[in-house]
């Protein structure tokens, strides 16, 4: 049994190099359960290649991650990821499979919960990102925003520890923003542990308790979102945010 | 081919029809049912009407046309010493210094076109030779469409059996056996006639494969004519040997089409000196390894009206009598003629119905197979084990970069070296589901390595193994998009399996050949063959296109549910 008390998740030397390209350099972070911590810094900062580090979509090159107590292993991943849930910046539905299937997918096929269960549970996720209606239809007749909550209610639909979101609003119209801002303020009302790779600067200072700055793949400042976007300490961080704020 | 002003014609205006019926057809929705419709069979109509076009009257006889050109043109397949066969780049035999001898009597050049035994009679029929000279022999069957020279070669069947085979001594031992022949031969006709279950007549293209079956036991003896049993066993197949003597009296000719009297008045006249003055004693002596005996040119002589009689050819060739059904026109002109019998389809029918069935469960066959083989093969490709992707290469490279023909001649003829045994059908099967594997994994792979590796991520992201992900995103989202790739690969399959005729198959395409010479008219066969290879392709193409329609989830109305979301 997992300490209560321990960190959900600890990142410790997180380094990842692309051929002669360092991405990661030295990340270090401690996650408890219920925190909400959102992920800034500019494109090619590094900020998806940590959250596919932490799922070992990407393998690192050095450091270890720390999740409920255990390390990650390659032969743990399978297990780990049932209490990891991404949500990634292109959906990524599956496309032949209705919006409820997409949800069901993995009960089914991976917890081996039978089809009535599963779908009984998926028809729930669905309304809470809101989409009751839309659990037949496929991923091609919903727009993005829709796709995006479905993506949301897939993820959670293993009930996971953990939420990685890799910038989920970036893809969408503007008019169809708030919709999935709202299913994820939602998600941290209920006490959801998530971390938030995003370029929303209003939603991290509203919803998160911890802000990180990544820059050239490092952690260069991190702190209360207060602190963080009112009296930045780096100029980096300064001028990102003056790029990101006048936009 | 020769000029011929008409040929011209002939070919502009099949030209013309399938630049103006085929992106019709293509157009039709759904395609086969257009098979019952009444425009596609007057749109085929049409192309008998064209077919049928007389090259205006011309007086010429086909002789004075050899002479102006000054060459005289012989096809002849060069698959049969001691007659005829190619060395190096060198074409040789008893023929071909007879036919250049009868060319030198003419005062002409001789030009020879070398092609399949299927294939000569086509050519004499469509003009592109004046005369066959293939060991060729008379028989009253191809006399009734075609004409023969006097008799140049005495002949006759004999039997080929493994040294010692005691069980084969004569004819009649033959019955209930298995018996190699080359396909539309005397040989063939003569087992036919003695009774012999055609399924138990393996025919060949190419005698040396039937004297190859016989060596592996798949053949219990092989018939041929003595001079090319006695040569290919001289110089091949000391494994074998001779039996029983001749049971057949054939004599060879020069084969000619039909109403060209003068012609082969010319050409008699030649054999006749050839045969007195020294040269054809000479030539026999050559080819044939034994000393002409006076009793071969005496016997020559005594038959030499075995080929077509003068007589009886100028009174059909009068305009009062009917012209022959299947080939040639009017009496006035030498010209290529093709008219579509329907009699003669209507015969032909319930034997390439036959081999129409054969090649569809060939291909039904290596299809089950070959599938789920590309398939794994596909996913051994792409495993991350690098021996697994070794092997995989290996398999696709060999496979795709031999031809099929060789393959299935492989698993027929030399597996029996390393003690495996199959019999025709099941080495057809093997050859035709392997090379089709070997091209159905390359669109598989194709197929999965086009699915956004975002699918695998966000499966892999789920907690799936890479098995489920395969199993339950992957491959559902490839096997739509392979469905119109694999549907060519079927189609081209389906006509590939006519390459299996090679291990003595009779499916369609080898039925359509061997009618198509036994009834001395390949227009009308061949054209009854194309069809039916329609009537298979078709449904199938249809089939897979509603499967197509069914599996576009996107734009497909569902009916199951009230409220249906907009198109």
């Amino acid at each position: 049994m997992p300490d209560t008390d321990a960190p959900l998740l600890i990142l410790n030397g997180l380094c990842k190099r692309f051929g002669t390209l360092d991405v990661l350099r030295d990340i270090s972070l401690t996650m408890r359960e219920g925190e909400v911590v959102g992920l800034i810094g500019a494109s090619g900062s590094g900020k998806s290649t940590l959250l596919r580090c932490i799922n070992r979509l990407e393998t690192p090159t050095a450091g270890s991650v720390r999740f409920q107590d255990r390390e990650i292993t390659p032969e743990s991943v399978n297990l780990d990821r049932r209490e990891i849930g991404m949500v990634f910046q292109r959906f990524h539905l599956f496309p032949h499979l209705t919006a409820l299937e997409n949800v069901t997918l993995a009960p089914r096929k991976v917890l081996n919960i039978p089809a009535e269960r599963a779908e009984s549970e998926g028809h729930a996720l669905l309304a809470q990102v809101k989409l009751t209606d839309k659990a037949d239809a496929y991923p091609a007749e919903l727009s993005g925003g829709q796709q995006q909550r479905v993506a949301i209610a897939r993820a959670l639909a293993l009930n996971p520890a953990l939420l990685l979101f890799d910038e989920p609003t970036s893809a969408l119209d503007p008019e169809l923003v708030g919709e999935v801002l709202e299913v994820m303020r939602d998600l941290a009302q209920q006490g959801r542990t998530m971390l938030v790779a995003t370029h929303e600067m209003g939603f991290c200072r509203e919803v998160a308790q911890r802000v990180l700055f990544l820059d050239g793949g490092r952690i260069l400042e991190e702190g209360p979102p207060e602190q963080v976007f009112t009296a930045p300490k780096e100029e980096r961080t300064r001028a990102f945010l003056a790029r990101v704020l006048n936009r | 081919m020769l000029p011929d002003p008409s040929q011209e014609a002939f070919t502009s205006s099949l030209r013309t029809f399938y630049v103006s019926a085929l992106p019709r057809v293509g157009r039709c929705d759904p395609i086969f049912l257009q098979l019952t419709n009444l425009r596609l069979w007057l749109s085929l109509m049409s192309i008998a009407v064209l077919l049928h076009c007389p090259g205006g009257a011309r007086a010429q006889s086909s002789l004075d046309g050899i002479r102006q050109r000054g060459e005289l043109v012989i096809a002849t397949d060069a698959t049969y010493p001691p007659f005829e066969y190619v060395d190096g780049q060198k074409l040789l035999g008893f023929d071909v210094d007879l036919g250049n001898e009868i060319g030198r009597e003419l005062g002409v050049r001789v030009v020879w076109k070398q092609m399949a035994w299927s294939g000569v009679l086509g050519a004499l029929e469509s003009h592109k030779c004046d005369v066959i000279i293939s060991g060729a022999t008379i028989t009253d069957e191809r006399k009734k469409t075609t004409a023969f020279s006097r008799p140049y070669f005495p002949s006759g069947q004999t039997i080929a059996r493994r040294k010692g085979d005691t069980t084969v001594q004569r004819l009649q031992d033959l019955k209930g056996r298995r018996i190699s022949v080359q396909e539309e031969t005397t040989g063939q006709y003569a087992l036919q006639k003695l009774g012999v279950p055609k399924d138990h007549i393996n025919r060949f293209d190419k005698l040396e494969d039937g004297l190859t079956d016989v060596v592996n036991g798949k053949s219990d003896a092989a018939v041929a004519d003595l001079p090319a049993l006695k040569e290919s066993l001289r110089k091949s197949y000391p494994q074998l040997e001779l039996t029983g003597g001749l049971f057949t009296n054939e004599y060879v000719g020069v084969w000619m089409r039909q109403r060209e009297p003068e012609l082969r008045d010319a050409i008699n006249r030649a054999l006749g000196i050839i045969l007195v003055d020294g040269r054809y004693a000479r030539l026999y002596q050559a080819w044939i390894h034994e000393p002409l005996t006076t009793g071969i040119l005496a016997d020559l002589d005594k038959n030499r009206g075995a080929g077509t009689a003068t007589d009886a050819e100028v009174d059909r060739a009068s305009p009062q009598s009917a012209p022959p059904k299947t080939m040639g026109g009017s009496s006035t002109d030498n010209s290529p003629h093709f008219t579509i019998n329907s009699g003669l389809i209507r015969a032909a029918l319930p034997d390439l119905l036959r081999g129409a069935k054969l090649t569809l469960v060939l291909t039904a066959l290596a299809l089950l197979i070959g599938i789920p083989l590309g398939l794994a093969v596909a996913l051994a490709r792409i495993s991350p084990a690098t021996p697994l992707v070794w092997v995989a290469k290996i398999y696709v490279e060999v496979l795709r970069g031999t031809p099929l023909l060789m393959q299935i001649y492989v698993i027929y003829f030399v597996l029996p070296s390393l003690r495996i045994n199959l019999d025709p059908f099941t080495s057809g099967v093997i050859a035709l589901s392997l090379n089709a594997g070997a091209y159905i994994s390359e669109i598989f792979r194709a197929g999965i390595e086009s699915i956004d590796t975002g699918q695998m991520e966000a499966a892999r992201s789920l907690g799936m193994t890479y098995g489920l992900a395969m199993r339950w995103v992957i491959l559902p989202q490839t096997v739509r998009r392979v469905l119109p790739p694999l549907t060519n690969e079927a189609v081209a399959l389906l006509k590939d399996s006519s390459l299996v005729s090679v291990v003595a198959l009779s499916e369609l395409m080898r039925v359509g050949t061997e009618l198509a010479t036994s009834k001395g008219a390949p227009t009308t066969i061949y054209l009854a063959v194309a069809l039916l290879y329609l009537c298979m392709t078709l449904p199938l193409t249809w089939v897979v296109r509603r499967l197509e329609e069914k599996y576009q989830p996107i734009s497909r109305p569902r009916p199951r549910k009230g409220a249906v979301a907009n198109a």
